[in-house]
């Protein structure tokens, strides 16, 4: 099948639209028959990193590439960064803004989830911004029977 | 279990017209952290909130819940109905508690 390649743009405090690369991507795997567990896990991690640009971020952007055996999505955003990663990825940990926390999010569960969910995860971060990359391997058991 | 047999309970109410009233339910998750859903909810589950934001139609559909229900009676935004409609997810509207209509639906079996 066609490798299929997006590019998509963040905005800083866009919660209405936050989930729209969670959901564009979930219609892409559908597409090609991937099973409704492994469509889930990838639609797990994008959302959580698309709000975690959105409500941490000043902005960023998303590329998602799926081919015939992995999913692999780049964030990419602009500061402020994350002053400690090791503090980032512990569940229940959150530096949320109340903005964030009145609208449902701001758990401390944004990094400890795609981490569960993906085969691999790398975080760089640093005042300038932060580049989180997530790949989910495809195997035979990920389409649908 | 489908979303049109939970509301026989005289407790539910319906808040949008075009939801699938069809959808599976089964099992309940009652929650107000969006993440924590995302992370535990399983797909067909009802979603119990008083989070009264969009963000919630998202997550129930990203994830395929089978329906949301509001608890506490609170008033839910017009926005939120629209966008329940386009994404024909069933909305619910109860005046009990989150703990009281988790009680009902599991007396109803779900």
């Amino acid at each position: 099948m066609d490798t299929y390649s997006k590019k998509y743009n963040i905005e800083r405090n866009d919660i209405n639209n936050a989930g729209t690369v969670a959901s564009l991507t979930k219609r892409a795997l559908k597409k090609r028959g991937l099973s409704r567990e492994f469509v889930k896990q990838v639609t797990i991690g994008v959302y959580e990193a698309e709000i975690n640009v959105v409500i941490h971020s000043y902005g960023g952007t998303v590329i998602v590439n799926i081919s015939d055996d992995q999913v692999d999505i780049t964030f990419t955003d602009v500061g402020p960064g994350i002053p400690c990663i090791e503090k980032a990825l512990t569940k229940g940990y959150s530096t949320a803004s109340s903005y964030a926390i009145e609208n449902g999010f701001g758990a401390g569960m944004g990094l400890p989830n795609i981490k569960a969910v993906s085969d691999e995860m790398n975080l760089e971060s640093s005042e300038k911004g932060t580049i989180l990359y997530m790949k989910f391997d495809i195997t035979e058991k990920c389409y649908a029977s | 279990m489908q979303v049109k047999d939970i509301l026989q309970s005289k407790h539910l109410t319906l808040l949008n017209q075009q939801g699938n009233l069809n959808n599976t339910v089964k099992g309940i998750f009652a929650c107000d952290l969006l993440s924590h859903v995302m992370g535990f909810a399983y797909e067909d589950n009802i979603f119990i909130t008083v989070l009264n934001n969009i963000n919630v139609l998202g997550v129930a559909s990203l994830i395929d819940l089978g329906c949301v229900v509001f608890s506490h009676n609170i008033e839910v935004n017009k926005e939120i109905i629209t966008k329940a409609n386009e994404l024909k997810m069933p909305l619910l509207s109860t005046k009990l508690t989150t703990a009281e209509i988790t009680i009902e639906l599991s007396k109803m079996g779900v």
